[in-house]
């Protein structure tokens, strides 16, 4: 597209004359097509399609029509190209003749390109967002305006990082359209150099603002230094505005940087660099008073919808330039984020990455599931939970740095000199350590996706578990007098199979419990769901004692402890206090199942029929994933009903589970005195349970006789143990 | 598909009636009623797509003359289970509330069952909560929750309703 574009005459019927035309090249002319496109509509009558070999009535649902703008990306809105853009003036250099307004433009530009940004990382295209900024498409025509050029620079740059961090992620999750760059011009020459580039224009400005500060205190004569602008009275103010957001920039860039560097080597670095960018993105927000008073001009509309902090409307963007870039997606007019919520979007990524850099890269296994489940609850978005991903696994090793079997080693509580041995080279093992790394991928996606990838992988874990103990079976069937090294083979099998059951029912509890964070369960399904998470619990709460029975067993035979005083025999037979937390957690669960049955049983109005199916096929297709896995065995429809279709408001009057649960909660409270998230959890454990108590009593009392009696569920103390609402209308 | 308490057309229940799709003649009908509410861009060819490959699985609903609901469906083989799925499904404002929209999914529904279908899937706005309730009555499960699956960042619900078996003639 070389040419000028062509301006039409006005035609002899006296239409208007059109808008500059897309313009021929050397090997394309343009030929009315009109004629043609009669003819073919009088060939056919409504109803008929042309049928080909490869045209059939489905492929023809990918038809579009053409100037329809709800489904044609290639309309043209206001120009056909970005060098029609620039020609029109739509992205001048310098913005402004006056450099006061120059500046002020600038930093308009610099606060839409970071509300585009946050637009961007919230999941629209990169095409549609950051680069709908004429002046980044093309990058050089701004080298001599240096503040713009080195801004758009860092920008470029960083888009790229981020890109390039979440692709290596490799996910696969909805938000494939964030890496979506073709056609955009992602990779700059010298985009290496932007930080050298940005350090200059900053030091430049810091010069300026103390010449303006030196010059109003009279102190000294100011340096032979042009100002930033001309209006003397705003010079200060513009030089800090423009100072915290190339700060912020340079430290946000520094803390992708670092966050790359192998084995969580740069993560300290990082945290300055974050606690850097907090406090310059504190100044941003606090320049905004300044930008808005300092023209005579106020701007119209909601200062909290502008996507600039002056409230002005920047210079040189164009949404629709890209809109052929965008395909897939159909062309629609997306809502860049207000500037204000761009802001609160980076101060929340920042605490993202900032708990992932505190992050003590603990090589137990137990405890990072327990982090990344923890981290997970504050809804991190795809950049920080892709950076947590690659820091926990590099190089197919954990955090880079430690070999899978070593790590399942030390989760199966085996001795230290164990992961060493050679079984590790075993087909099984090698494939669990690919479903352990697997597992700690899924776990850092979004909660959707996470819990279809769970669902799927029980399947995986109960294969490779039928796989072990059949390898263990061959080798050591009836073993009586076995050799030292066939004994501690032998150990390592029976340790790992019983550490893949504990880990397998892990995940199925996770299954579950995700729904509720998901809301996928109606009410009506709630007693379901929860007898299948009481069964889950029972089998997760029995592979987790064993385990630390056999843990305890192992730390003995490693010589901590030569006697057993009386205190270690007492502690011994005390159930471990995680174990107890597990109880807590069955207590709950067969309480409300037990609650909604007898609800169910007494009252009509719970137990609606459907006209298509029943209560059967709804229990298939909830459980369906954990079913085909044996997840937990014995466990399937009419054992559901039978525990569940004699419960009655009488029966459910003889014992009150949520009792027990708030004595376990009590008690156990203690011996979680330094892990302050499941001190907080038992705290909300103990409300569930306290509430639902004496929800249960009004129940059992009235229910039967009240029928203005409605009983609801909510999650208003615990994410998936309800609290049931009593309430007489 | 909430109901609205304004401008709200009188009508008699027996008065509303239901058609299966029957020819060319609907089919504006149909679009019109789509393209008006809905957001989604369709070209005709998607509309032809449905009611040419499935007519019997189409309905609209008429009050006094005027189409005032449309339900609009295909089924097939999809990884070894033949399964239904419900495209679109609309009712002008005035007249919701009012069980149009129920009745119209399930004749579809009872259509996909009888024509062998073993289960009938269609996706809903997490945020959508009368078609949920609509779907859940008639006992669809909310299977997998599909994160911004909608180009305005919303979550979807996929819905399936699974048939219980043919039951055996002993």
């Amino acid at each position: 597209m070389a040419d000028k574009p062509v301006y039409e005459e006005a035609s002899i019927d006296g239409q208007p004359p059109k808008l500059a035309s897309i313009p021929a090249s050397d090997t394309t002319v343009w030929a009315d097509a009109s004629p043609l496109l009669q003819a073919a509509c009088a060939g056919l009558r409504d109803g008929e399609l042309i049928h080909g070999d490869n045209f059939n009535l489905f492929a023809a649902m990918s038809a579009l029509e053409i100037m329809d703008p709800k489904m044609d990306s290639g309309i043209v809105c206001t120009y056909y190209s970005i060098d029609e853009a620039i020609e029109n003036g739509a992205a001048p250099i310098p913005i402004s003749l006056d450099s006061t307004i120059d500046v002020r433009c600038t930093i308009d530009i610099m606060d839409h390109l970071l509300a585009c940004e946050a637009a961007w990382h919230k999941g629209h295209s990169l095409a549609q967002t950051v680069f709908s900024c004429i002046y980044l498409l093309r990058l050089d025509r701004t080298a001599p305006h240096a503040l713009l050029h080195s801004y758009c620079r860092i920008i470029r740059a960083t888009c790229k990082a981020v890109v390039s961090v979440v692709s290596d992620a490799r996910t696969h999750e909805e938000e494939d359209l964030f890496t979506m760059t073709y056609g955009l011009p992602l990779n700059g020459d010298g985009d290496d150099k932007c930080l050298s580039i940005l350090n200059a224009v900053e030091e430049t400005i810091s010069r300026q603002l103390r010449a303006c500060k030196a010059t109003s205190s009279k102190r000294r004569l100011p340096e032979d230094l042009e100002p930033l602008q001309s209006n003397p009275n705003l010079e200060e103010g513009f030089c800090k505005a423009l100072l915290c957001r190339l700060r912020f920039r340079k430290h946000f860039f520094h803390v992708l940087s670092c966050m790359k560097r192998p084995q969580g080597r740069g993560l300290e670095s990082a945290r300055k660099h974050i606690a850097s960018c907090l406090t310059e993105l504190e100044s941003i927000l606090k320049s905004a008073d300044f930008l808005r008073s300092c023209f005579d001009e106020s701007c119209e509309g909601d200062i909290d919808d502008k996507t600039t902090a002056s409230g002005f409307e920047p210079i040189g963007f164009d949404a629709m330039l890209n809109s052929r870039l965008s395909a897939p997606t159909p062309p629609r007019a997306i809502k860049i984020l207000s500037w204000k919520k761009a802001v609160e979007y980076f101060v929340k990524l920042l605490h993202d990455l900032d708990v992932i850099c505190s992050y003590s890269l603990d090589p137990h296994l137990e405890s990072l599931l327990r982090f990344v489940v923890q981290f997970q609850k504050s809804q991190p978005d795809l950049v920080a939970r892709s950076h947590l991903q690659l820091l926990l696994v590099q190089d197919g090793k954990l955090y880079g740095r430690d070999p899978f079997f070593a790590v399942i080693n030390k989760a199966a509580a085996l001795p230290e000199a164990t992961k060493n041995h050679d079984i590790q080279k075993n087909e099984s093992f090698l494939q669990l350590g690919m479903l352990v790394m697997n597992l700690l991928k899924i776990l850092c996606t979004n909660a959707a996706w996470q819990r279809r990838k769970l669902g799927k992988f029980l399947q995986d874990w109960r294969v490779i578990y039928v796989q072990l103990e059949l390898a263990f079976r061959n080798e050591y069937g009836e073993v009586s007098s076995s050799s030292n090294d066939e004994n501690k083979c032998m150990k390592i099998f029976q340790h790992i199979l019983l550490w893949v059951e504990e880990q397998t029912y892990w995940i199925a509890f996770r299954f579950l419990i995700l729904g509720f964070e998901l809301e996928l369960y109606s009410t009506g399904e709630y007693c379901m769901v929860y007898w299948y998470l009481y069964a889950v619990l029972i089998k997760l709460t029995e592979k987790t004692h064993l385990m630390m029975a056999v843990s305890h067993d192992t730390a003995k035979r490693k010589g901590k402890k030569k006697k057993d005083s009386p205190k270690d025999l007492a502690r011994e037979s005390r159930i471990p206090p995680a174990v107890l937390f597990l109880q807590c957690y069955i207590c709950l669960a067969e309480g409300l199942t037990m609650m909604l049955a007898a609800l169910r049983n007494e009252i009509p109005v719970f137990h609606s029929p459907s006209p298509f199916n029943t209560e059967h096929e709804k229990f298939v297709q909830h459980f369906e994933l954990l079913q085909r896995a044996c997840i937990p065995d014995h466990v399937s429809y009419p054992s559901y009903k039978e525990s569940t279709t004699h419960a009655r408001f009488s029966t459910l009057a003889m014992y009150n589970y949520f009792k027990d649960a708030q004595r376990i909660a009590k008690e156990v409270k203690s011996s979680f005195s330094n892990d302050p998230e499941r001190l907080a959890e038992l705290r909300k454990l103990e409300q569930v349970a306290e509430h639902n108590s004496v929800a249960q009593n009004v129940i059992c009392r009235l229910g039967a006789l009240d029928p203005s009696l409605k009983v609801s569920f909510e999650f208003s103390h615990h994410p998936f143990f309800a609290t049931v609402v009593v309430k007489r209308s | 598909m909430e109901a609205k308490p304004e401008e709200k057309a009188e009508i008699e229940e027996p008065e509303i009636e239901y058609v299966s799709y029957g020819g060319e003649h609907h089919l504006p009908l149909i679009m019109n009623l789509v393209d008006q509410e809905l957001s989604e861009p369709y070209s005709i060819f998607t509309y032809r797509y449905f009611v040419y490959l499935w007519p019997q699985l189409s309905f609209l609903a008429f009050h006094k003359g005027k189409c005032v609901g449309t339900v609009v469906c295909k089924m097939g083989e999809h990884r070894n289970t033949f399964r239904g799925y419900t495209a679109m499904l609309v009712v002008i404002k005035p007249y919701r509330g009012r069980g149009i929209a129920t009745e119209l999914v399930t004749r579809s529904i009872r259509m996909m069952m009888e024509s062998g279908c073993e289960e009938v899937t269609l996706e809903a706005e997490v945020t959508n909560k009368g078609a949920l309730a609509l779907y859940g009555r008639l006992g669809f499960i909310r299977a997998k929750r599909l994160f911004h699956y909608y180009l305005n960042g919303v979550d979807a619900f996929r819905l399936k309703l699974l048939f219980p078996p043919p039951r055996q003639v002993l």
